[in-house]
């Protein structure tokens, strides 16, 4: 009876469990294989692929090193640069704003995600450029500036575009945040800042770290965003990979590239999280 | 800090307003230093809001609170020479119990020395039979040590006084006979002042110097337990410290007869005639078996229920053309118990019938 | 299109330019280049009336075609499905590599696309082309096209394209930001670093922009020597810290002054000088690029019968001419060009005088498939 039970059991799990797991055998560990196939590849004269086993692909990757040099640089520097606006509006929302507002503030935050992100990139077009915040500024007497299709484009673009996957997790975790610690942090003695630092902010570190491996994981894969505000100039290793499929056809050396990318992007996550993890201090945080 | 200071808690009409709502109302008391005083309650009536205004989570809306003769208007939670112990201990959950201790000592400035702040987290932890819980994850930790580690960690500051926040309210019930116990010798050990927040009246009588009742956003009696217990100034302090059973008449003149509505007359110590309640303590009562007398003063009946009680026995009785009345007697005094359907005699002391103006 | 107004842009103005780059109307290669997939599509003229010729039925109700952004008169297309009752889905897009990576890879669904002059015998080669059927194409004269323009959409006597308009690539410079005068490619690579410095933009398109930068040099356009390549990337690579962008989509930048001067299509060139005269359209007298855009029916096309339909539309003369009106390029076709008005046949843009037209070379096919050059500027760009 009781084994009959348990292959039931066995049973609705593995059922429960088949369509993500046919999902990413589909769409994440198949196209994964045929990139690692391909990387070894040589390029057809016309492009494309042809089979082969080869480490030229491997060994041309230093060609892209300023591409993925700026990635490694501008991905974590725009997640932080998003955590630093972020969690105050989160903080705000989740302990300064009336309970009764937050509904709608909190959907202030999601509703411009309605709007496709290629429609609200291509409106900083207007703002940054020479009709738009320029010509403002140089109507009070600013000298001519040149915003578009510089890093500061580019990093604003991003912190406008990943702010709210920033606040939504560390909103949920300084919500779950329960106040008369706040309180007993302020009649142990604390001044408001150090229960900040002492109380608060080591109590959001989940959602601080959620926020920043989110935005840093979409980050390191960007394309969109320096392609638009950038001018093409500042360089992710999207924009790379983009050019090695549809301009130059180069597929074995794009997904060698790939390849790497995903590599890297594994790499530095588990390290910058046990780093983190340490920083954070060597005990266990345990909310909920 | 002025050493002439008398009390260290003084609440100089203080009110508190929420929107229309007036939770506390124009209260003047003051806490004597070194006692142990209970603010007492049902939930609602202003006691929790008190204890935050003296922690300095609330600010009062009118009037001033003073601790230790200072008045505390705009000084912030941290300034205040109190600590509190938070109802549900609010203990900081990513923090070892040391490092909950030690908080308060690590927030001083100019900087308490590492090695001076941890001797003192150790003796505040001895203090509280924690010794050897330093290095422990606070849920890893029961409930009653959890209350202790939330006790070392307000007085490991040393402050004027200790304000608790119905501090045994998540324990269960032998833990918190045992925790009344400790709370009382602890205050004795360190000898300053404790103010307790607390809904329950027997942990309020069983462990205060003073108790102090509350309702409805006033104070309504501050003394020693027994006297609030023997002599409660209201009908509200009556009920709510213990168990009674309430009789209505009126006092005849010459104050010394209690005429009941069916005719039955009482005798009372001397009061002011008129409409009254009078108010029995079960335990006054002393009951007889046997038929019950005609005199107009007995209280003769029929027992419905017994309740065992362990140490004592409750008794219903139907007492006849009048209705029920509780009585508790001794186990000594009820070796031989009378069986429910049995005919009684009640009487008591005149003294022991509390009367209150209708 | 008149002159946009010298003011930061308005809501309504903004959702406007969306939807006409959403139908492919305005803005060249750049929402493409962005969107990369081909997402910028639509389907235009929904709209005609249900009188329908016979053939009708053999049309189906749809067809794709693939073409270069700002680059046909949306009438034509209402008109076709007003005829035919075929809706035509356009798909735009930012470069010839573009449509061969998308070709190669399948699946594309397109009944007709715009491929230029030295990429056709690489299409043939691959089998992603079959020759026309000329007979399907009555409204086509090959006799009066210039056969300058139409010899390399024939391979072996047999046409595999034929020539939807001809252009040049040379520069736009907004005259009333640099005064300093610009003729060749030496002088727009040199005022990029200088007087223009973040404010000049060159091509998403190896072909124009490694091939400029090659003749400014005094190399060839198009050259694959690796010597001669690695001048021309050393160049670019110092040019870049100044530029404003990489980008084949230059007139909105241009128009809303942003950039000052960019490398520029005949078509985008006449484009900008109607709207905003100060801009003005220059050849290199060093050499550059004339070319010519053709269309051809990819040998995947699912509906062919559409594909033909379309081309033979827009192959008739009263047809083509409003083409050419709308997008400034000039035409190969001499019905065509007696049909344009003077103002269009005298535009200077349009019709260069011969002598401008005589150092400039035709794109070569092995520019598309050498490794090198495509290397080279993905380098450049991720430099």
């Amino acid at each position: 009876m009781a084994t009959r039970a348990g292959t039931r059991h066995r049973f609705v799990t593995a059922a429960l469990a088949a369509p993500a797991a046919l999902w990413m055998l589909v769409f994440l560990v198949l196209p994964f294989v045929a990139m690692l196939v391909f990387a070894f590849g040589r390029r057809a004269p016309e492009g494309g692929y042809l089979p082969g086993f080869t480490f030229e692909q491997f060994l041309n990757l230093p060609a892209r090193a300023a591409a993925f040099g700026n990635t490694l640089m501008l991905a974590p520097a725009g997640a932080l640069l998003c955590l630093l606006v972020a969690y105050p509006v989160a903080y705000y929302l989740a302990v300064k704003a009336a309970p009764r507002h937050r509904l709608v503030l909190v959907s202030l935050i999601v509703v411009p995600f309605w709007t496709s992100l290629l429609v609200r990139t291509y409106a900083w077009m207007y703002i940054l450029g020479s009709r738009g915040l320029p010509n403002l500024l140089s109507t009070i007497g600013l000298p001519d500036l040149r915003m578009l299709n510089t890093p500061g484009a580019v990093l604003v673009g991003i912190v406008y575009g990943y702010l709210p996957l920033m606040i939504m997790p560390i909103y949920v975790s300084l919500e779950k945040l329960d106040r008369r610690l706040l309180d007993a942090s302020a009649d142990l003695g604390a001044r408001p800042v150090s229960t900040f630092l002492g109380i608060t902010l080591p109590l959001s570190l989940p959602g601080v770290m959620t926020g920043v491996a989110l935005v840093t994981i979409l980050l390191l894969g960007e394309y969109l965003i320096p392609q638009l505000l950038g001018g093409g100039k500042v360089f992710f290793i999207g924009n790379a990979l983009v050019d090695l499929f549809l301009q130059s056809r180069n597929w074995p050396f794009g997904s060698a590239i790939a390849v790497t990318l995903v590599l890297v992007v594994v790499v530095v996550l588990t390290v910058a999280m046990r780093i983190a993890w340490r920083f954070a201090g060597t005990r266990r945080v345990d909310l909920v | 800090m002025t050493a002439a200071a008398v009390n260290d808690i003084e609440f100089r009409s203080v009110s508190k307003r929420y929107g229309e709502v007036l939770a506390v109302s124009g209260i003047d008391v003051a806490v004597p230093k070194g006692a142990f005083v209970a603010l007492l309650g049902p939930s609602g009536c202003g006691k929790t809001t008190c204890l935050r205004m003296i922690g300095g989570f609330e600010q009062p809306s009118e009037g001033t609170v003073l601790i230790d003769g200072q008045p505390m208007n705009g000084v912030p939670p941290y300034r205040r020479p109190v600590n509190m112990v938070f109802q549900h201990y609010a203990l900081f959950p990513h923090l070892d119990v040391e490092a909950n201790v030690s908080y308060g000592l690590r927030q001083r400035r100019p900087r308490i020395e590492r090695r001076e702040v941890a001797k003192r987290t150790a003796q505040a932890l001895e203090l509280v039979r924690l010794g050897g819980f330093a290095k422990r994850r606070v849920h890893e930790m029961s409930g009653g040590q959890q209350q202790r580690v939330a006790l070392a960690r307000a007085i490991v500051n040393r402050p004027a006084v200790l304000l608790l926040d119905e501090p045994l309210a998540a324990l269960d019930r032998k833990l918190r006979t045992a925790m009344q116990i400790e709370l009382q010798s602890l205050q004795r050990e360190l000898g300053i002042t404790f103010l307790l927040v607390t809904h329950d009246q027997e942990e309020a009588l069983s462990m205060s110097d003073y108790v102090c009742v509350m309702n409805a956003g006033q104070i309504v009696q501050m003394a020693p337990p027994q006297e609030v217990y023997d002599r409660p100034r209201t009908l509200f302090v009556a009920d709510f410290v213990g168990k009674t059973n309430r009789l209505s008449g009126t006092v005849e003149a010459g104050g010394t007869t209690l005429r009941l509505g069916d005719g039955r007359a009482l005798p009372v110590v001397a009061q002011t005639p008129g409409a009254v309640t009078a108010v029995l303590r079960p335990e006054a009562i002393r009951l007889d078996r046997g038929e019950c007398s005609e005199r107009m003063d007995a209280l003769g009946g029929t027992v419905t229920h017994r309740i065992f009680l362990g140490n004592a026995v409750e008794y219903a009785v139907a007492i006849d053309g009048l209705g029920e009345m509780l009585v508790t007697a001794d186990r000594s005094a009820a070796r031989d118990p009378a069986e429910p359907g049995e005919r009684v005699n009640l009487s008591f002391k005149p003294e022991s019938l509390l009367v209150f103006p209708a | 299109m008149s002159k946009l107004p010298e003011k930061p842009i308005s809501a309504e103005a903004l959702t406007a330019q969306f939807m006409r780059l959403k139908r492919g109307s305005v803005s060249r290669r750049h929402f493409l280049g962005v969107t990369g997939l081909g997402l910028a599509t639509a389907v235009l003229g929904r709209t005609g009336s249900f009188s329908l010729e016979a053939h009708a039925q053999d049309l189906g109700s749809q067809m794709s075609l693939a073409t270069w952004p700002n680059y046909h008169d949306p009438a034509s297309f209402e008109a076709f499905t007003a005829k035919t009752g075929v809706a035509v889905e356009v798909n735009v897009f930012g470069s010839n590599e573009e449509m061969l990576a998308k070709l190669q890879a399948g699946g594309t669904g397109w009944d007709l696309f715009v491929p230029t002059n030295y990429t056709i015998s690489t299409y043939a080669k691959l089998k992603l082309i079959d020759p026309l059927d000329l007979s399907k194409l009555p409204n086509y004269s090959a006799k009066t096209e210039t056969a300058r323009f139409t010899q390399e959409g024939v391979i072996d006597g047999q046409t595999y394209a034929v020539p939807k308009n001809w252009g040049t690539t040379g520069m736009a410079i907004n005259t009333d930001k640099l005064k300093t005068p610009v003729t060749s490619w030496k002088d727009f690579f040199e005022l990029a670093q200088t007087e223009a410095d973040g404010r000049a933009m060159v091509h998403d398109y190896q072909l124009t922009t490694i091939g400029s930068a090659l003749v400014s040099l005094g190399y060839k356009f198009n050259s694959v020597d690796p010597a001669e390549l690695a001048k021309a990337e050393e160049l670019l690579v110092k040019v870049k810290p100044h530029l404003f962008a990489i980008n084949s989509d230059y007139q909105p930048a241009m128009r809303a002054t942003d950039a000052w001067m960019t490398m520029c299509w005949t078509n985008d060139g006449a484009q900008l000088n109607r709207d905003m005269p100060e801009i003005a359209f220059v050849l290199g007298k060093d050499g550059g690029e004339i070319w010519s855009d053709f269309y051809a029916i990819p040998s995947s096309a699912a509906n062919k019968a559409a594909g033909y339909a379309l081309l033979d539309f827009l192959m008739t003369p009263e047809n083509a001419v409003k083409e050419h009106i709308a997008n400034g390029a000039p035409t190969t076709d001499s019905r065509v060009l007696a049909l344009l008005p003077t103002e269009v046949t005298s535009n200077k843009i349009v019709y260069p005088d011969e002598a401008a037209l005589t150092p400039l070379e035709f794109g070569a096919a092995v520019t598309l498939t050498d490794p090198a050059r495509a290397e080279v500027m993905a380098r450049f760009k991720a430099a």
